[in-house]
């Protein structure tokens, strides 16, 4: 008879041990439920006030289910470079839901593959009929590098300087792509840090971006209307990603993956030849990597790594950067305004900040605050999808140069 | 430095240190310096292209002031001014000559809020021609619009 009473009471002492419950009311294990809670207001940021849903509602999910302990989905051991590189075969074996699904990222996979589908997306021929635009686009990327001298003069390592200057990119995948390749692992900032960081700016550029815009031109700026773009033959239209691929990669090599991904897709969509690829590419392969990239990057915010003074740095800084970025955009569009006398309004400078088309419509909309009739949307386009080029480029400048 | 395939295989700073002045001032120069280098490359590209594919298109155009067309078979209908009612009551008018490209997405757009029309009425117009009215004695086209459907035998 005691033995079977024996027998119950280690086997649900046992259980009780391996259970979660108890070990977040053990040593450390307040940590988790700090993060539980943060990823609380993720949801409700994602859920209630609509920010970038569809894929901070993967992150805060992935962080949930990271920081739930004894669930064993992810081990940020896993990932720590031994010898400069994963032990992927422990990954394999020892790895749980979401350290397989992360596969896909450290291999620099789901990236690209994303802008595979932003390509698809995208419409270039607001940038090809205004080249100039480009110049506006690369301007805003200052705000990339213009952080990374804040984040390196804080104390920041090359490389966390680098990923955190990438969030001024104000490109999700992008800012994915080199935190990836450039964290290790192990250290006090995650790849989760930086996604979050960069898709809640993102979600904030509307908040971020008028006041700057409104502090740095002048209104009679403001109410430039600018000449109506020229129509863009198809032949130009088919030619340009093509040539865009080809002049990028071969002066920025590590930029090739983003770049050639994305060009792809636009030409898939120009070429017209390939319905149904396009169809797969905008909607179920974007969406299946959108969930996958999520979750999985959300799973790296685990509560031991990540509960440090520098994950407030980055959120600090992250909004330092697009505020730079808006900033520089602004600055080369008011250089342009005065070089080509008038006929460039300086407001489309900060949609250089590649967060496409909200940065374009944030423009038309400061613009139209000063003139009703002006309609400065098809204008900002162009710099806002130059900037998507330009914020890839940039990410290979950091990726080739630092190790 | 960038340039050179064989200096890429050893990155210039090391991921797990520190960075100091120097390393962080040269790091931003050549940034953008590569930023804006590659991206003017790109616009120069684009404005060879933008006047080869200019010239190119130019030759292929024809330029048509005034449009007629005939998509569905249906009852037909009557031009830009009059009112849309199941009777035509058409209301010619000298055409203004326009650029081809504005004419053709102008005449679009009349097209498709004409068979919206339609089809919330029921029936189906046919367009079969579309002009542009001038003023008549410097009363407005909607004016005299007005005036035809008041002055309709009903």
């Amino acid at each position: 008879m005691s033995g079977v009473l024996d027998f119950f009471t280690n086997t649900l002492g046992g259980l009780w041990s391996d259970s979660g419950l108890n070990a977040l009311f053990s040593a450390g294990g307040y940590k988790n439920l700090i993060m539980i809670l943060v990823s609380f207001v993720f949801m409700y940021l994602a859920i209630a006030k609509g920010f970038e849903p569809l894929l901070l509602l993967p992150i805060s999910f992935g962080m949930l289910l990271t920081n739930l302990p004894m669930a064993g989905l992810y081990h940020p051991e896993l990932w720590v470079l031994v010898d400069g590189h994963v032990n992927y075969g422990e990954v394999l074996k020892e790895g749980g839901l979401l350290d397989i699904l992360y596969l896909g990222v450290k291999l620099q996979l789901y990236p690209p593959i994303i802008f595979l589908g932003i390509g698809c997306m995208t419409d270039f021929s607001p940038l090809i009929a205004n080249p100039k635009s480009f110049l506006l686009g690369a301007a805003a990327q200052g705000g990339i590098f213009f952080t990374f001298v804040v984040a390196g003069l804080l104390g920041f390592t090359a490389a966390e300087a680098g990923s955190i200057a990438i969030i001024g990119g104000a490109d999700g995948p992008t800012a994915i792509y080199v935190s990836t390749r450039l964290l290790t692992g192990g250290g006090a900032i995650t790849t989760g840090n930086i996604a979050l960081a960069a898709y809640t700016y993102m979600a904030l550029v509307p908040i971020i971006q008028p006041p700057i815009m409104r502090f740095m031109t002048t209104k009679k700026e403001r109410t430039v209307k600018m000449e109506q773009l020229r129509t863009v033959s198809k032949t130009e239209r088919i030619v340009f990603p093509i040539a865009v691929t080809i002049i990028v990669s071969l002066l920025v090599p590590s930029a090739a993956p983003l770049v050639g991904m994305l060009m792809f897709g636009n030409l898939l969509k120009e070429s017209g030849v390939a319905a149904r690829l396009i169809d797969t590419a905008q909607n179920a392969l974007m969406n299946i990597i959108t969930i996958f990239l999520g979750i999985s990057v959300g799973a790296t915010t685990k509560a031991d790594q990540i509960i440090n003074l520098k994950f407030g740095g980055v959120m600090l800084l992250g909004v330092i950067a697009f505020s730079l970025g808006t900033a520089c955009g602004l600055v080369f569009g008011k250089i342009m305004y005065r070089v080509t006398k008038g006929k460039v309004n300086p407001l489309i400078g900060s949609a250089g900040v590649s967060a496409v088309p909200m940065a374009a419509r944030i423009a038309q909309k400061v613009g139209a605050e000063a003139d009703p009739t002006n309609f400065l949307l098809m204008h900002a386009m162009g710099p806002n999808v130059a900037g998507v080029i330009g914020s890839a480029v940039a990410a290979g400048v950091l990726l080739s140069v630092i190790g | 430095m960038f340039f050179n395939p064989f200096i890429l295989a050893e990155k210039v700073l090391v991921g797990t240190e520190k960075l100091n002045a120097t390393q962080i001032i040269a790091m931003t120069i050549i940034g953008l310096l590569v930023v804006f280098s590659a991206l003017l490359i790109l616009v120069i590209y684009l404005t060879i292209s933008d006047s080869i594919f200019r010239n190119a298109g130019k030759s292929g155009k024809p330029k048509k002031p005034s449009v007629e067309k005939k998509p569905a078979p249906a009852k037909p209908a009557p031009s830009k001014t009059a009112p849309v009612k199941q009777k035509p009551a058409p209301k010619p008018a000298p055409a203004a000559p326009a650029s081809s490209e504005d004419e053709d997405e102008v005449v679009a757009v009349i097209m498709a809020a004409i068979a919206a029309m339609g089809e919330a009425d029921g029936t189906q117009y046919k367009v079969r021609s579309v002009k542009q009215v001038t003023r008549n004695n410097g009363k407005s086209a909607w004016a005299q619009a007005g005036r035809v459907r008041a002055t309709q035998p009903f």
